[in-house]
């Protein structure tokens, strides 16, 4: 119960961040992913299959927001979130830097495995890849990494 | 068979995931432009979540600026531009088609009708995987919005089309810089006329223009009516360039008249009058 109260919050906040950044400015809209750094922050905290479920549903309300092929962000969504789950488990992916790596790697990962599924399905819109876009894992994992960091501070603190 | 599903619990389902999703995918292609339930379901889910959000901090943002600001007068104001909003569409839309109507009467049922048919409405939301595709918007079924409805900026410039889904209370609107929109157009001067489409970088492209075609740079587009959705006059963008390469067509690359900073509230024409104004092309 604890853990679908504590998901289900995580997938509002970041709802919440990305109505509200839409709103602010576009550009910050396709530069920060808050979906993806839930996804992300989930799968470290509980595991692999964790991260795929949240991946999934995650995934999903991006692509009903969006137009295009609905379900491409949902699987790339679940298969970073798996991944992601399953690196934490072997690697200490902790530390500030390390960190930072590796939300930089996972959303690269993520916008790869999108684009190559775009060209699968139509290589139209490979040709709708924003400049801004591929600043996206540099911006997200930056922010990423310093609100996990703070978000550990705060446990540590026992809030 | 139990302790081999144990023992591969997290392959198997990462593996159902991934076959829902391809599931998923492969329905849909072949729906192309047709409703999906499943996504409309979702999108009905949490776009009131959404509109909610805006509308909860726009309040706030209200409440705080009234509080320092005379509210009557601010009230009056809002009033105002919302009439000078409408007035200004209704103005276009007249200048237009006033010159077609041949009857009196028409004249004056086509005012009434006009009138009734601008549904002033709120951004909420913009796309999430490109700005430049679509938009959500703070009106839906309930408020009479339908498939294909026309949107026009505040200027009256043309900005894209509602799609699905539509939910009660919110709406999809395909912008006209989305690589998948398509207008038919005529250019002003040279009423050369093409199909206007994104490129999903925030411009146009003009396509099937024969080299032959005279179109200049900095000329006018306007819509032609042919495509039976979007009515005839109304301003789309300008053309910035022009090159040709060894295809049958030129190249033309569009500025939309609209712009982006300025999608805050746009104006949906819906009911009758935007079948008078097709009609009277």
């Amino acid at each position: 119960m604890r853990n679908f109260v504590e998901i289900s919050l995580g997938i509002i906040i970041a709802f919440f961040l990305y109505t509200i950044i839409g709103k602010v400015s576009f550009s910050l809209s396709q530069l920060l992913n808050f979906f993806t750094l839930a996804v992300i922050y989930f799968a470290i905290a509980k595991g692999e299959i964790y991260g795929a479920l949240i991946g999934t549903v995650c995934g999903l309300i991006q692509d009903s927001f969006s137009l295009g092929v609905f379900g491409v962000s949902g699987l790339a969504k679940t298969l970073i979130g798996f991944l992601a789950g399953f690196i934490a488990q072997k690697i200490n992916i902790l530390p500030l830097i390390r960190n930072f790596m590796f939300i930089f790697v996972m959303i690269s990962g993520e916008i790869s495995f999108s684009i190559f599924l775009y060209y699968f399905i139509s290589a139209e819109y490979v040709r709708e890849i924003t400049p801004l876009i591929l600043f996206q894992p540099l911006a997200t994992a930056f922010l990423g990494g310093v609100v996990f960091f703070l978000l550990r501070k705060f446990k540590v603190l026992g809030f | 068979m139990r302790l081999f599903l144990k023992e591969k619990k997290k392959a198997i389902i990462l593996f159902a995931l991934i076959f829902f999703h391809l599931l998923l995918i492969s329905l849909q292609v072949p729906l192309g432009d047709k409703e999906n339930y499943f996504e409309k379901a979702i999108f009905s889910i949490f776009s009131p979540v959404q509109h909610g959000l805006v509308y909860f901090f726009k309040k706030v943002g209200d409440i705080w600026n009234s509080y320092f600001y005379l509210w009557e007068v601010q009230k009056m104001n809002i009033k105002l531009k919302e009439e000078m909003f409408i007035l200004r569409q209704e103005n276009n839309q007249l200048r237009r088609v006033l010159q077609r109507l041949k009857a009196e009467t028409n004249v004056q049922e086509f005012i009434t009708n006009l009138h009734n048919s601008f549904l002033i409405t709120r951004v909420i939301g913009i796309d999430a995987r490109n700005i430049y595709k679509s938009i959500i918007v703070d009106k839906g079924s309930l408020d009479g919005l339908k498939k294909n409805m026309v949107v026009l900026d505040k200027k009256g410039n043309l900005i894209g089309r509602t799609v699905d889904p539509i939910s009660l209370k919110e709406a999809r609107v395909q912008l006209i810089t989305d690589i998948d929109s398509g207008v038919s157009v005529v250019s002003q001067e040279s009423r050369a006329g093409g199909v206007l489409t994104g490129d999903g970088k925030g411009d146009c492209i003009l396509k099937y223009i024969y080299p032959t075609q005279k179109v200049n740079k900095g000329e006018g587009l306007i819509t032609s009516g042919l495509d039976h959705i979007f009515p005839p006059g109304i301003k789309v963008g300008k053309v910035v360039s022009i090159t040709t390469d060894p295809s049958l067509f030129k190249k033309i690359k569009v500025k939309t008249s609209f712009e982006f900073s300025d999608l805050d509230t746009v104006v949906v024409i819906s009911g009758e009058s935007r079948e008078i104004l097709l009609e009277n092309e």
